[in-house]
């Protein structure tokens, strides 16, 4: 076994344990805010719902839940997220990167560092003020593309949608 | 003849529209266990080859992810059915559906005799009625995108789906040349 090989099955043991036992999975009820971020017809998407409490005069996370549409990263990263949170004011939330949220899985594959981001998105869609200008470090939920895997029904319902005219059948016994 | 037996052969090399063409599940291989390919942050060109989107993947050993690629094939390949089977079904009066996932352009050049056109509708029909005794089988232009169909029916309890294998294009080829065969190009 390489170097390579084994780093990315440690990645992969850790990303099932965090899964195998998620913390905070589900909506919560009475829920002060909820954010999403990403599509479920992309496969990611993920959904927070965070509840506040006073204390010592500060407004701080009590509990934070979440559901994902996402890959097994996603989840985990968001599990361990739902953890780091609990206790911050939601400025203090605010502050953390996709990085820290996913720190206990070791480094990430380069095809899962979105999943981090994911979870900072959805994180800084519901403890963000209401009204409040987009942040330019915020990910952004990238709509389906064309050009990319979308689902299963999309796949076989929309194939290839082409605009009317823009293709024409040639029979080939006509050639 | 179309037929895939033995698989295709896939190397670093070959570009992701041409592991595509030669699996065509493969796409959905790739997302289930490796996350690639599913939206535009882990999405992969055609034009690259199989290789490259495993360096650039990070740690992607690029010979297992061949190998899974053949193996999700296999998989794959009961829900294949061959023209020659079709056929020969319908001539021994079995129950069989024909559903055409072609474009309306498509469907009015050509279709299959006693096919339907697959519109939302249809599908909504279709969703309930999953203990229908006979066979139900999707086909498209040359086999590339009808596999979606019928794992997706599978995957909601229609053990009788499958998919044309080579497409209708494989149907004139090899069941009915009366069923003339086609290309698109653009205008």
């Amino acid at each position: 076994m390489n170097v390579d090989s084994s780093m990315h099955d440690d990645f992969q043991r850790r990303v099932e344990e965090a899964r195998r036992n998620p913390q905070n999975m589900g909506e919560l009820a009475n829920a002060d805010s909820v954010g999403t971020v990403g599509n479920a017809e992309c496969g990611d998407m993920l959904r927070v719902w965070v509840k506040f409490k006073e204390e010592n005069g500060r407004k701080i996370i009590d509990k934070a839940s979440f559901q994902s549409f996402g890959c097994e990263t996603a989840i985990a990263a968001a599990s361990l997220a739902m953890e780091l949170i609990r206790g911050k004011t939601p400025e203090e939330a605010l502050q953390l990167r996709g990085e820290e949220f996913a720190r206990e899985l070791g480094p990430l594959p380069p095809t899962k560092v979105h999943c981090t981001q994911l979870v900072e998105g959805a994180i800084r869609s519901a403890l963000a003020p209401p009204g409040a200008p987009p942040d330019a470090q915020s990910p952004v939920a990238s709509p389906p593309s064309s050009q990319t895997a979308g689902n299963l029904n999309e796949s076989f319902q929309q194939p290839r949608p082409r605009p009317e005219g823009s293709v024409r059948i040639v029979f080939l016994d006509e050639r | 003849m179309t037929e895939t037996n033995p698989p295709p052969a896939l190397t670093p090399l070959t570009t992701m529209e041409s592991v595509l063409a030669r699996y065509p599940g493969a796409r959905r291989a790739l997302f289930r266990k490796y996350h690639l390919g599913g939206c535009s942050s882990c999405g992969f060109a055609l034009d690259e080859t199989l290789g490259d989107l495993c360096a650039r993947s990070g740690l992607l050993n690029v010979n297992e992810v061949i190998t899974y690629i053949r193996a999700s094939h296999d998989i794959d390949r009961q829900l294949e059915i061959s023209p020659q089977e079709v056929a020969a079904r319908r001539a021994r009066g079995e129950p069989t559906r024909l559903l055409d996932l072609r474009t309306r352009e498509e469907w009015n050049a050509v279709r299959l005799e006693g096919a339907e056109f697959v519109n939302q509708e249809l599908m909504q029909g279709l969703m309930g009625q999953a203990g229908w005794p006979g066979l139900i089988v999707f086909y498209d232009h040359t086999g590339q995108s009808s596999l979606d169909a019928a794992a997706y029916l599978a995957g909601h309890g229609f053990t009788n789906a499958r998919y044309l294998r080579g497409g209708i294009d494989a149907w004139s080829q090899e069941v009915d040349p009366a069923v003339r065969r086609y290309r698109l190009e653009p205008t």
